[in-house]
């Protein structure tokens, strides 16, 4: 699939706006109704999936040039977060808004054009296999002491995949060390990578470097089969999203691949989790945007648009519809609601069409300003319910959340699940 | 060609340099519009229209002001719009500047026992409508859908839409407004003029509404409405309505004490026009529209049967269609729209059921059983009442116009002009889609009923030209069988797509000849002498020409 193949597909687009808001259906304020942040940050219709998709085709037309001025930051300042995706698909079967985002970025990196603020983060990358600007030979400091499998000298069935903010971000490291604690308990036998440990890719896919990812699939795909691993688990939303959607697209890809709250679901069914402890909070959940929307698993399909009823367009056979509602929503709910004393209460953009929290996509590192101001938004969102705490399932959403507290002097407490399924055990 | 340095630096100065731009892609985004692809003296068969030579976002009215006495000054011509879809909202020709209103999204006022809101243009009908029934009221919702503003739809077009038989037609809820006038003056109209509030039109203040509205609405043509007064209706459903279920399929729960979705059927079009006629008298009914044959009357039932299962898509259709239970429902639905009946009391409910029922019987109609679905009758409900799914109106091909039925009153349906329109539609079947009678559209035109407003559907591709140049051929062709009957073409949107940016001569050939326009057109040169107010349909040749 290139830009060039998606012409029509782009032509197809009503400029309907549905892309830009949430799910009109689920309307229920004047203030949180929008579900885009780019466009809602950055206002020109550009910014939006529909200018986009305009903006490809004005490209495809030779209206426009890779090189002109304020393309890149139309083109890359958006996390990719899937909720015109979803917004669209709502009433559309035959567009696919990030798809076209996603190779619109490639085309561009391909022609040389990329946010220049990109470079450290890329040059570290191909260095030291991370774009937190940390040492590789850091990567395992979190698990020290721990005593878990190395994988590059043991066998085992499962691999814990720390991830690159898990692994590098020392606020957050009491997630993987309960990971780590939640799979001994319950026997499990696994493993980590420790400083061996690569980038997942995910990210660097998202920011338009396909290479890269390419190249970083090949090797914890080589490092897994090598430590004989079936099952991948990852308490990061952005590694989950990468190793059930965009490995499958590439590679013949047979692990398992399990986010942390799915197995503590499983443990809790079987009785191997009990919560006994209270914790007396009102909560809200954030559905991190690449564990939800995003998150839905690849489904082969090789087939071909073809017409009915002389222009009714169809998909032969039956393509397979990501339109966000088999990502993952109740099992990190169902964790929280078992926790005793726990209040769980939702924002007024949940599931589906939740707002993103401003991290995705490069965008932190790209876009500083945008990146705060977004998860700003979700913050508010937060306060507007009542809870005491925002609790997500992602690190990258949780540093982000962390910052703009911070930042605008919130009491807003911020979790991991795995922060209250630590406490609760 | 690039704006001069000055007049560039002179409106970068009023709205900053955040909210002002020349870059070609982001002007590109503006100049795409669907059915560009239609106006191919315009866009080459491509889906560009003309591009702006910049595109301002103004924050106020006093924004607003100062961009329009620069154009003014600079006898540069200007356009501005608010949600901006449609080719309406793309430059009407080189050399313009677009002004994008979407900062200006406010909801300034809710006035709950006067029952009015006061908007900005950019608020959207489905955020105004999920505030104000937190109030136990209700605003009207174009057939455009909730995702349009509410404020152009007031002003600027018809504004139609399903609901209003019991909403009024939107140009008759026009309270006061703030009015950038073509020369950059603010005025506030009906009692906000006098400073006592939004709540009339007509005064203790100057009265524009006719002016401000005219028959087909200013489109931006003599200056931009910044805020708007907009009466509203009474609510009787909870203040948040629920939704649940999984996409297409969201669905909500309301009491059956106090709503009811029906599909009216009738054994024929004679029945179906007395029906409608009984309706208008006995006034019931809160939404009344013919909707779901927008599909096709062959295709709308497997059609409803995707949208409703998030397992289906569009693949699915050919195999629904050989379903026995599918034929009959499409037999059912081929002489049937859809109507909501909202009750204020359970006991008003009651009556308009009973009313209905006996309409029913007078008109041998009849409900068709599958609206009686649990899940049916939750999706149709919310469908009807937020009008959040217009998008699918594209799902089947991508682009959809309009082309022979247009305004009429029930009795002109009873005379063969469905079947005419099917006729037509079937000529041309294979390079648009083959879905039957696709006249759908408002069973109250007015408050109250009075006439019906449909559009025969075109679903064409807009990524073929075949099939784009099919649709332009068979709304002309229904144009020309409209006109040797004397009656007003029903391809409005083609129309207004070609006079929105088309060659002069081209437009007054298309839609200036009616009176509405004519008229119009002496407003536009009063109040705009200098000619740089948005260029639009009703802005076409020179009087002498037509």
């Amino acid at each position: 699939m290139a830009l060039e193949d998606l012409r029509a597909m782009v032509s197809r687009c009503s400029r309907c706006s549905y892309c830009k808001w949430i799910p009109l259906a689920h309307v229920k304020s004047w203030r949180f109704a929008k579900g885009c942040p780019s466009v809602e940050y950055n206002k020109f219709q550009s910014y939006s999936a529909s200018g986009r998709l305009c903006a490809s085709l004005s490209l495809l037309d030779g209206r426009s040039s890779y090189f002109d001025e304020g393309l890149v930051d139309i083109v890359f300042k958006c996390m990719l977060d899937g909720s015109c995706d979803v917004a669209c698909k709502v009433n559309r079967y035959d567009l696919e808004p990030v798809e076209v985002m996603r190779q619109l970025r490639f085309k561009m990196i391909d022609n040389g054009c990329f946010p220049f603020q990109d470079l450290p983060y890329i040059e570290h990358l191909r260095k030291e296999d991370n774009m937190m600007l940390e040492e590789k030979a850091d990567r395992g400091k979190w698990a020290e002491g721990l005593e878990v499998k190395d994988l590059t000298q043991e066998k085992a069935e499962v691999a814990f995949h720390a991830g690159c903010r898990l692994s590098f971000d020392q606020d957050l490291w009491e997630i993987p060390r309960t990971v780590v604690k939640i799979l001994k308990d319950a026997g499990v036998d696994f493993g980590i990578l420790g400083k061996d440990e690569n980038c997942c890719g995910t990210r660097v896919s998202d920011m338009g470097y396909r290479g890269e990812f390419l190249k970083y699939a090949e090797n914890n795909i080589d490092a897994w089969t090598n430590a004989g691993v079936k099952t991948v688990v990852t308490a990061c939303s952005d590694g989950y999203h990468g190793l059930k959607r965009l490995y499958p697209e590439e590679f013949d890809f047979k692990f398992e691949v399990l986010h942390i709250t799915q197995f503590i679901e499983r443990l809790i069914q079987e009785g191997k989790i009990k919560f006994t402890r209270e914790v007396p909070m009102t909560v809200t959940y954030h559905d991190p945007c690449h564990l939800g929307r995003r998150g839905e698993a690849h489904v082969p399909w090789k087939g071909e648009q073809k017409k009915i009823r002389g222009q009714i367009l169809v998909y032969e056979p039956r393509k397979p519809r990501y339109n966000g509602v088999q990502g993952i929503y109740d099992t990190p709910r169902n964790i929280i609601k078992s926790i005793p004393g726990i209040k769980l209460v939702e924002m007024e953009r949940n599931r589906e069409y939740a707002w993103c929290c401003g991290a995705g996509a490069g965008v932190r590192e790209r876009y500083p300003e945008f990146s705060a101001w977004t998860a700003g938004e979700r913050i508010e969102e937060a306060n507007a319910t009542g809870a005491e705490a925002i609790v997500s399932a992602c690190p990258h959403c949780e540093r982000n959340f962390i910052d703009a507290v911070n930042e605008r002097g919130e009491r807003m407490k911020v979790y991991d699940i795995l922060d209250l399924v630590r406490e609760a055990i | 060609m690039a704006l001069p340095r000055e007049v560039y630096e002179a409106l970068e100065a009023i709205v900053g340099p955040d909210n002002i731009t020349e870059e070609p892609a982001t002007l590109d985004s503006y100049a795409y519009q669907w059915m560009a692809e239609l106006v191919t003296d315009v866009s080459g068969g491509g889906k560009f229209f003309d591009r702006a030579e910049a595109v301002l976002m103004p924050g106020s009215a006093e924004d607003v002001q100062n961009i329009i006495k620069t154009c003014n000054r600079n006898n540069l011509p200007y356009h501005a719009f608010s949600t901006g879809w449609g080719p309406w909202a793309a430059s009407p020709a080189k050399g313009q500047i677009l002004m994008d209103l979407r900062r200006m999204n406010r909801i300034i006022e809710i006035d709950e026992q006067n029952m009015f809101a006061v908007v900005e243009p950019y608020c959207v009908a489905a955020q105004l409508q999920s505030e104000v029934m937190k109030k136990g009221l209700n605003n009207h919702i174009s057939g455009a859908g909730a995702g349009t503003s509410v404020l152009a739809n007031a002003c600027c077009f018809q504004g139609g839409g399903p609901d209003v038989i019991y909403f009024a037609s939107p140009q008759d809820s026009i309270l006061s407004i703030e009015w950038v006038t073509p020369e950059g003056n603010i005025l506030t109209t009906g009692s906000k003029g006098s400073d006592l509030g939004w709540f009339c039109a007509e005064g203790p203040g100057p009265s524009t509404q006719g002016v401000i509205r005219g028959a087909l609405g200013g489109a931006g043509g003599w200056g931009v409405v910044t805020k708007i007064a907009i009466r509203l209706v009474h609510w009787p459903g909870p203040k948040q309505i629920p939704v649940e279920g999984t996409a297409p399929a969201y669905r909500t729960r309301l009491s059956p004490d106090y709503f009811k979705a029906a599909f009216l059927a009738f054994p024929s079009f004679q029945a179906f026009a007395d029906a409608i006629y009984r309706i208008y008298d006995s006034e019931i009914g809160y939404i009344v529209h013919r909707q779901f044959v927008m599909w096709g009357d062959e295709l709308q039932a497997a059609f409803l049967n995707i949208v409703t299962d998030p397992t289906k898509q569009l693949c699915d259709l050919e195999e629904l269609l050989k379903k026995p239970e599918i034929q009959k429902l499409t037999e059912e639905m081929q002489r049937s729209f859809q109507m909501i009946l909202a009750g204020m009391t359970p006991r008003d409910l009651a009556y308009q059921r009973k009313v209905l029922a006996e309409i029913l019987k007078t008109t041998d109609g009849w409900n068709i059983d599958f609206v009686d679905r649990e899940d049916i009758q939750q999706y149709v409900l919310l469908f009807m009442l937020r009008l959040c799914f217009k998008s699918v109106n594209f799902a089947a091909t991508g682009g959809f116009i309009d082309s022979y039925n247009s305004v009429a009153t029930p009795d002109v349906w009873a005379s063969g002009e469905i079947e005419a329109g099917k006729k037509l539609l079937k000529k041309y079947a294979g390079r648009i889609a083959d879905a039957g009678d696709q006249a759908m559209g408002p069973i109250g035109g007015q408050g109250g009923g009075g006439c019906t407003g449909w559009e025969d559907f075109v679903f064409y591709d807009p990524a073929d030209p075949d099939s784009a140049q099919a649709a332009t051929e068979v709304s002309d062709e229904g144009d020309v069988l409209k006109a040797k009957q004397g009656r007003p073409p029903g391809g409005m949107l083609l129309g207004l797509a070609r006079a929105t940016h088309s060659d002069v001569n081209v437009r007054s050939k298309k839609l200036s000849k009616s009176p509405e326009y004519r008229w119009q057109r002496r407003i536009k040169e009063v109040l705009d002498p200098g000619s740089v107010g948005s260029g639009n349909y009703f802005w076409g040749a020179e009087p002498e020409k037509e």
